[in-house]
This record gives structure tokens, sequence and C-alpha cells, in this order.
């Protein structure tokens, strides 16, 4: 039949010529529609450029031919190909006087060019031209592609135009119009700042299409600032009531709605402008309660609606009334069959639950019956939620469902996301030191090298620090915990970079705390691993580390030291690695492999990583050193600010200060360096021979004073060395900057962690209680489901306090009972209903037993009261029709401030309130400090060990 | 606007893109949240009409304005089938000009969508 009717076509265009369609273009076409592959399609892509080009190219081609070459390029270029030779065919097709010939050329150029390609300017002369004709279609043509064309430089070349074409008799040019200045506003908000005050004119537009398309631009600038609006509420009130109550003309129904694209956009205006103003929301209620009372849940539409209604009641201020509305309309696009409904249903829900967080449970079976579609987009939607909702009761539920997740699927994308919601969490709220550990195991192993390297060492900090518990037995549970797990984990294939890094550390660290392993053991398996991912410096560099922090710590002990041949032969390799970091990691191994156990517990002080590290800023310690000098005839020093420009031209930094500062050429020849005072402090020289004034000093310099640092502790516990500022206060300026070692801990505060262990082990009895009540509801659900329902959704608002421990052993049973009801479900569904809907919507959902809106009428009135009372002569609510009210509205608008909106709308700059919501929230939890100190801490370290030409910093390791 | 061998028919777009991201953009069509976007999709007969928009758009909206656009391609052609959208691909285009700009839906009465190209058409 299809075919059929196909063929009928076929022959109809044929006998008409196709509407002036040539044969080679049916051809092309139907030889285009019937390829079977990309490739057969590649290839007659690829002739008919060939054809084209040499069609384009010959003179005199007639017009109405050239609109059809250039469409046939706009296949050309929409199947994927380059098209540009033709480009400035489409420029001159703009200039025809034919409408439809110039309409087609501007379509094409909209399609091929961007708004900075070169071949613009040649167009812009076109529009102006265009934008004055008298056919008011050539003039939309013109507005249309200036929607598409015009970029900032070019806006002020058609502003004018544009402008007094907002007043044009013909509703279709201002509709246009008023797009264009919505593009202009888009592009360079400053080039219109001054025309805001046309939209609010044009709101009051006698067309409802130009009232329809003011609200795009309306909202753009009410998303930037909403406080220059809040006296358009009445007026979008007003609109959308007379919408509502089928006012506008019948063409624009939809599905026997009344202009219901109208009536979200209204929607969304308004939740925009009542979200946290209660006094804005209280004129508000009355629409949309109203709205919600009138909506229609049997059509795709009028759900829409609705689910925009539900949007707008959770920016809203909160409204009781409304809420139960939106919780009940929430239920029914739940319980639908529709895989479309249940999706907003689950997005609606999550934004409810902002507000009112007890809503969820209600819910819960459903969410659970979402959670295990197969459908993948409602899955994840669902996930979105449970990371919304998630708390410290049920934390383990649904991040060890996060995990299963993130390990079932492949993008690379969603993975990262989940990976890093799943460690925002577990930080956020895990009940017990071992569950977090082991779920960052499962983390690292199946996306370590997706997520942030900073979580890699906030790992370590965590294993380093504890709880902040002050129990220490405690702590080194967690340890020994973490290494006999790291020990498991380490051997298996592909384990990412960054986890392995962890382990090392790990392992370095406390792999022989406690005593249960030997530390030959324990260098065996870090040479297993440095062999096993050889080409991984960073991964080998850690290694080497944690063998010199074994060995160090046996040599501290006092006990001897016996190299397993295969270190020794690691060792040796690495000596004479391309990489300079493991070289000298290497060199510094041997070194201290060298040295007696005194000299070694204080290079190397065993578990030292939470100890803060004072920096003695000011080197007093130098300061009998210095007065010697002094003494001895050496130049005083002369602060950086007081030395002069000649002198400071050696040093890049402060040439660059200079520079910045003069900008002028220097004539005078170069100063011959002086040589400094050396920045070695004696006890240093026995690790690293420095020879003194050298310029290799300088370059060695930061290395060996941070060795001289840890020396120069041994010989006075009282004075520490402060390095940052080293370099400027002594020694010949320098060709590169040491980094500061403001190495790691130093910051970091132990009782931050408090925190997380706060709110642990909140009880599921109420959780229980719950599931129960609903058993009685529905017999016919399974037990594990509600087990799953009530470890998910229990007990929020009971704060009684339980041992960690409890918490532990319910989430065992938890787990279990979820994996059970996976099975369950899975034998019991029925086969997924298709996401897209081929027929005409219809949703099962049964009409609710008592009409929640009956009960809301009451409120309605009385805030439809207020709404009056305080809008006074503008709110005319009972305005007769459309244009009466616009004409009410233009009054109101004119006597406006505009000055005031307009320097409102110049100084806002961009939105997102919601992204920054949850940052704050988080600094919030953590406290600023902390954050500020990891990622100090990342970045440090990672400089540390990254062998970068400048100074790798060795011993970072050791002081972090 | 894709059919069911995932074969382009008709693209607009509102934010330039390069060639590069439209083909992975339309290439994972059956991907309904990808990245940063999400794309709403509909199908008709062999037909897929595919709308990426951003998170903060009414998806069950976008679902019928698809709808809608079909309701005027129909008005308009009788009956509309793939190749009418394929010999008349400015014709849609233009369709799709009067209804949406600058990304936003501006249009939704179809008359006033039809009138303009109508009168065009005329004209010429």
């Amino acid at each position: 039949m299809e075919q059929l009717k196909t063929i009928g076509r076929e022959l109809a265009m044929g006998s008409q010529g196709g509407f002036g369609q040539s044969k080679e273009f049916l051809d092309l076409i139907k030889s285009i529609g019937e390829t079977r592959s990309k490739a057969e399609e590649d290839r007659i892509v690829l002739r008919e450029i060939e054809t084209l080009k040499s069609r384009l190219s010959s003179p005199n081609t007639p017009k109405f031919k050239l609109k059809e070459y250039l469409i046939r390029l706009l296949y050309v270029e929409m199947l994927g190909h380059d098209a540009s030779f033709g480009y400035i065919h489409a420029v001159k097709m703009t200039h025809d006087e034919n409408l439809l010939l110039k309409r087609t050329g501007y379509l094409a150029v909209t399609l091929f060019l961007n708004e900075d390609h070169d071949l613009i300017i040649l167009i812009v002369n076109t529009i102006q031209k265009d934008l004055k004709s008298d056919n008011y279609l050539v003039v939309c043509a013109a507005l249309n592609a200036v929607c598409r064309l015009i970029n900032e430089e070019t806006i002020p070349a058609v502003l004018p135009q544009v402008v007094e074409l907002l007043g044009h008799q013909k509703e279709t040019v201002r509709k246009k119009a008023v797009m264009a200045l919505h593009r202009f506003y888009q592009r360079a908000p400053g080039s219109v700042s001054h025309l805001i005050s046309n939209f609010r004119k044009r709101l009051c537009d006698n067309d409802p299409g130009v009232m329809g398309a003011t609200l795009c631009p309306l909202f753009d600038l009410i998303m930037t600032d909403v406080d220059s609006y809040k006296d358009l509420v009445v007026s979008f009130v007003n609109i959308l009531k007379q919408v509502a109550e089928r006012r506008l003309p019948k063409s624009y129904d939809y599905h026997q709605m009344p202009a219901p694209f109208v009536q979200i956009k209204l929607l969304k205006i308004l939740s925009l402008l009542g979200s946290g103003d209660k006094k804005a929301s209280e004129q508000i209620y009355t629409i949309v309660g109203d709205i919600i009372r009138k909506s229609d849940s049997t059509s795709n539409i009028g759900n829409a609606i609705l689910y925009e209604c539900i949007c707008c009641v959770s920016s809203l201020h909160p409204n009781p009334k409304l809420l139960e509305a939106a919780a009940d309309a929430i239920s029914k696009f739940l319980k639908s069959d529709s895989h479309n409904l249940r999706y907003l249903g689950i997005d609606a829900l999550s934004r409810l639950i902002k507000i009112s967080p007890e809503i969820a449970e209600q819910h819960q079976l459903a969410v659970i019956d979402c959670l295990e579609d197969p459908d993948d987009t409602l899955k994840r939607k669902t996930f979105e939620l449970l990371y919304k909702m998630t708390k410290s009761s049920n934390v383990e539920v649904i991040v060890d469902r996060m995990i299963n997740y993130m390990i079932s699927i492949n993008d690379s994308h969603y993975k990262t996301e989940i990976a890093s919601r799943c460690v925002e969490l577990a930080e956020q709220f895990a009940p017990s030191n071992r569950w977090f550990i082991q779920t960052m195991n499962k983390v690292f192993e199946h996306a370590g090298d997706l997520v942030n390297s900073k979580v890699a060492h906030n790992l370590m900090r965590l294993i380093a620090e504890g709880f902040g518990e002050d129990d220490d037995a405690v702590d080194s549970q967690l340890r020994s915990s973490a290494v006999e797990s790291y020990l498991q984990i380490m051997g298996e294939p592909k384990l990412p970079s960054a986890f392995l890094q962890v382990i090392c550390w790990v392992l370095g660290e406390y792999g022989t705390a406690g005593g249960k392993y030997s530390a030959s053991y324990i260098t065996g398996k870090l040479c297993d691993l440095a062999e096993a991912h050889s080409t991984d410096d960073l991964v080998k560099a850690y290694a080497v580390t944690a063998l010199m922090k074994i060995y160090s710590f046996e040599i501290a002990a006092g006990r001897k030291v016996d190299i397993l041949p295969e270190c020794q032969s690691l060792i040796e390799e690495m000596l004479a690695s391309h990489s300079t970091d493991l070289q000298q990691r290497a060199y510094e191994l041997q070194a201290i492999l060298g040295l007696d156990a005194h000299a070694v517990k204080k290079i190397m002080p065993v578990d030292s990583t939470c100890e803060d590290i004072e920096i003695d800023k000011n080197l007093s310690f130098l300061d009998g050193y210095v007065q010697q000098s002094l003494e001895n005839g050496a130049q005083p020093y002369i602060p950086d600010s007081e030395r002069s420009g000649m002198y400071n031209i050696n040093n890049f930094k402060n040439q660059e200060d200079l520079e910045s500062s003069t900008h002028a050429l220097r004539f005078e020849a170069y100063e011959i360096p002086k040589p400094s005072l050396p920045p070695v402090v004696a006890s240093s020289t026995e690790l690293v021979p420095v020879p003194e004034l050298s310029y290799v000093a300088d370059i060695l310099q930061p290395t060996t004073s941070i060795t001289s640092a840890s020396s120069s502790d041994a010989g006075s516990s009282d004075l520490k060395l402060r390095l940052d500022g080293v370099q400027r206060k002594w020694g010949r300026p320098n060709y590169s900057t040491p980094e500061p070692p403001k190495s790691s801990n130093n910051t970091v505060k132990i009782q931050n962690e408090a925190t997380l262990h706060d709110s642990v082990g909140i009880s599921n009895s109420k959780a229980r209680v719950v599931s129960y009540d609903s058993r009685k509801q529905q017999v016919e659900i399974p037990p594990e489901k509600q087990k799953l329902a009530a470890s998910l959704f229990g007990g929020a608002s009971k704060s009684e306090r339980r041992h960690s421990s409890s918490s532990q052993k319910t989430s065992k049973t938890q787990n279990h009972t979820a994996d059970k009801s996976h099975v369950a479900v899975k034998t019991s569904q029925p086969p997924p209903p298709d996401l897209m809907d081929l027929g005409e919507p219809s949703s099962n959902i049964s009409a609710p037993s008592i009409d929640p809106f009956k009960q809301l009428e009451g409120l309605l009135d009385l805030t439809q009261d207020t709404t009056s009372l305080s809008t006074g002569g503008v709110g005319a609510t009972e305005a007769p029709d459309f244009s009466s009210l616009f004409a009410d509205m233009s009054l109101s608008a004119q006597s406006d401030d505009f000055a005031s909106q307009v320097s409102s709308v110049n100084s806002s700059n961009g939105l997102g309130g919601s992204t920054t919501e949850r940052s704050i929230q988080q600094q919030l939890n953590k406290g600023p400090n902390l954050k500020e100190a990891l990622e100090k801490d990342a970045l440090v370290r990672q400089l540390g060990v990254t062998p970068s030409g400048q100074n790798p910093n060795l011993f970072k390791d050791l002081l972090g | 606007m894709v059919n069911k061998q995932g074969q382009t028919r008709l693209a607009q777009y509102y934010e330039y893109l390069n060639l590069e991201e439209r083909r992975a953009l339309e290439e994972q069509c059956s991907f309904v949240e990808h990245r940063n976007y999400k794309v709403v999709y509909r199908r008709y007969a062999s037909l897929f009409f595919l709308v990426g928009v951003d998170n903060e758009e009414n998806e069950l909206a976008i679902l019928e304005f698809i709808h809608l656009l079909v309701e005027t391609m129909d008005r308009h052609f009788g009956n509309v089938c793939e190749l009418d959208i394929m010999f008349h691909l400015e014709k849609a285009h233009f369709m799709l000009e009067e209804m949406v700009m600058n990304g936003c839906l501006v249009e939704t009465s179809k008359s006033s969508i039809l009138s303009p190209i109508q009168l065009m058409e005329k004209a010429s």
C-alpha cells in the first residue's frame, strides 16, 4: 500500500515535471532514497559533487536550474560532505528578484554558513536592502537570515531597521523582528540593552503570535535578572488565565488544548519569577491550581502541561495544597504504562523532593520498578533521583546499585559521572571505614582512570588520617584492612594507574606496620607491580618511593635489610632510566640504604603523613650563619624590591615583572652575574655534594635545601625550615623557580572527618513500618522489593542513632535482598513497552478516588482575593478580551522605569544558580579550608611525581 | 530528521556545530540522553524525528512539537510521506523556520505557519 502510494506520487511528479524539478533531481533523490548503506550513499554524493561542480562553473545557467542545484548542494552538505564550492552561488541567489529564489538562497546560506564565515559580509548588504522592501514576505525572509547570520560585529548594521520593523503593520514581521532582537540579545546582550523595553511593549501586542514569540526573549531576560521583571507577574498570570480560558484564536489549539505551548512557556516564566519569592508566588498559586484542575491527563500535551505545572509548583514558594495536587499528578505519571510519563514522573519527583522529601516514600515501589526497568533512559533518570535523595540511612544500598550499574555500562562519559557520584556519596555519607574502603576499591577497579585524580589523593589522605576518631586502634585496623585488600587486588590485570598509585602508597606507608607482613614480602609485591606496569612511570615512581619507605622503616627499626634480587635489579634498571624522576628516586633510595639508623629515622619518620610540618618562614635558624658571613665581609641582603632593575635582569620572573611595569627596551649590555651566598647548609653536603657558587647550585637548590631541612631537623628539633622565600632571600636570582614545598598535610585538618560519621546508622525500624503499611494496601508486592524500598526510603525523619556496626549488618541483608528482588522482578516483568509511541497516546490512569482539587478550591478562592487586592488597578482580572488586556498592560508597562532595568540587565551575567548550589552545599559539608587544602595537596603531589624538567621535588612524599 | 536506516533527511541547527560534531550527534540517534544533550524522538512509519534539546526542556512538549510539525506538513502536502520531504526539502525547511527561531518555538498556529509559504508559492 505504502509503495503504491509512493509510486503514484512519483508518477504524478514525473508528469508535472516534479514542480519544475528535473529528471536528474528526481533520480538523485530516488537513488539516495534507495541506498542501503552509508558507503553507497557516499558514492552517490561524491558523484553528485562532481556533477554539481561542473554545472555550477558553467555560465548562463538558468535561474530555476540554479535553485535546484542549490537544493542538491543542501543534500550534499546534509549527508555529511563538504559543499563549500557552491556557497558563493547561494550568496548570489539571495540577490534574486524572485521571492522563492531569494528565500531559497537565504535558506541555503543559513544552512551552509556560520555567522563568522567570510562570505557573510557579502550578505549583510542584501539583508539591509531587503529589510526595507515593500513586500513583507521579502522582509520576513531577510529577518530569518538576520536570526541566523548576523554576528556581534554586524549587529549595528541592521539594528536600526530591525527596531523600526517592530512597529510594522504585519504581525509576522513584528514577530520576526522581536526574534531578531532576541538573537542580538543572545549574541551580545550589550548591543540591545537599551531596547529591552520593546519586549515589554510587544508582550502587549494584539497578535497572539507576536505575544507568544515575545515570551522567548523575556524568558531569557528573566533568567538572568529576575528582580527587574517582578512587576510583570500580574501580566503573565493574566495572559495565562486568558489562554487557559480559550480566549486565543482557535488556530492555536492543539489537540483540544488552548495554545499549550504558550501555556508551557508562561509556566516556565512564572516559575522563574515565583522562585523564592513568597509574594510573587501567592499571585501565581491560583492560576496554576486552575490549570492543574482543568488538565487533561489523557493526551500527551495535557500531560506536558501538567508536568510543567509540577515543575512550577516545585520552584514556587511552597504551598501545601498545590504540593498535594502535584504529588497526585506525579503518582499518576508513575503509575502509567507509558515510559515517557514515568520518566517525567521520576523527574518531577526529584524536583519535588527538594521541598517535601516525604513524598518519595509514597512512591517507593514505583521508583524501584523504574530502577529495574530495562529502559536505560528511565534507569538513568531514576539513578539521578536516588542520588538526590541519598541519606546516611540508604547510602549503602544506593551506592551498591550505582556501582553495579556502573560496571554494566560502557559509555565512558556516563561511567565517569556515576563513578564520581559514587565517590561523592561515599565520602559524604559513609557509614563505616571498611565500607568506604571497599566502595572506593570497587570504583577504582572499574573506573579508576575515569575519576578525578583528586579522588585518589583523597583516599590516601583518608587512610592516613582515619575517620577522625581519636581511637588509634580503629585507624590502624582501617589501614591493615586496606593493606590486606590491596594485597589481594594488586595482582589483577588491567588495574587503572590511579588505583595502582594508591596501592603503592598505602603499601609503602603501612605495608609492614603491625608486623603482619614482612618487609621482603611487601617489597617483592611492589617489585612485581612495578615490573607488571613497566610502561607506567608514575606507578613505578610510586613503587620505588614505597620501597624506599619500607627499607628505611626497616633500617630505623634496627633490622638488617636484605634486598631481594628482583628489587636490586629494579633499582639498577631505574638508575639508568630515561626518566630523570625515576633516576633520582633510585639514587635517593641508594643513598638512604647507605645511611645509619639514626639519620634514616629522621629522614623517614614512621607514620608521619599526618604530622603537620611547621615551617619557619623567617629562617631564623640561619641567623647565626648569616651573622657570621656578614662579619666575614659578605654583602648584606638587599630585598628584591630595593634592588635595581638592572641587577634583576638575570631573573626570568623578575624580568617579567619589570617588563610589565616599565615596558621599555634596555640598551645597556647585560651585567656579569654576581656570585651570591651559598644557600646550602653545611650538614646537607653529606647527602648531595653541591659545588658552591655555581649555576648548578641554583638548579639543585630546591632539592638540597629540602634534604637540608630534614637533616637540620636532626640538629635542633625546634628549628624548622620554611622553604618558600629561600630563593628570594639568598642566592643569585634563579633560572627556575623552585616550587614552594607547602606540601600536603600541613593544612589538613583531621577533625573534619567527624561530619562524615556523624549521622550514621539511622534506624530502619520506621522503614519497616512503612513497608508494612504498603503491604497492607498492595498485597501482591514481593517482600524483597519492599525491603529494598524500605532500605532506600526508610525513616528519613527519625534520627535515632545506632552503632555503625548494626547498620553494617542490615546493609548486608539488604544487599542480599536487593539481589533477590532483582531476579524476582526480571521474571515477573512484562515485555518492555516501546519508548516511542506510534499511535495516539493512551494512558490508563484511573481517576483518584477523592478529588484533591475540590479541597484545593477553598484555598484558591482565598488567594484569588489577595491577588486582586495586591495587583490593584492593573490586575483587571476580568478583562473581557485579549486586546483590552494588552491595552491595560501597555499602560502599566510604559509607566515603568526602564532605565533601571536596562542597567541591571547589563550588569547581570550568566545564570547558573542551580549548579553553584551543589558546590556550595558541598563546601558547607566539608569546610572550605579542607577542600582547598586537598586541591593543593593533589596539585603538589602531582607536580612532585611528574618528571618535568623543573626540579622534581622528590622528597614531597616524605614531607607529605 | 532521520529515516529508519539512520539516513539524514532534514537537519537544522540553532547553534552552529561543525561537521564532525554533527556527524557524531546524528549517528548515535538511538541514544536518548547523550552527553549534555537530550534527544527527543518520535517515529512516524519509516521516519524518525529527532530533536536535540538541553536539560531544561519539557520533553513531552517537544514530543508534541514534533507532532505539530508533522500535522503542519500533513496539511500542506496532504498525507505527507518521506518522499514529500525529500522532494520539497526547502519547503520543509521553510515550515520549520516559521515555527522555530533562535532555538525557540515561536509559532504554533498551523495557519500562521503555512500562510507565508503558500503566498510565496502563489507569487512565483
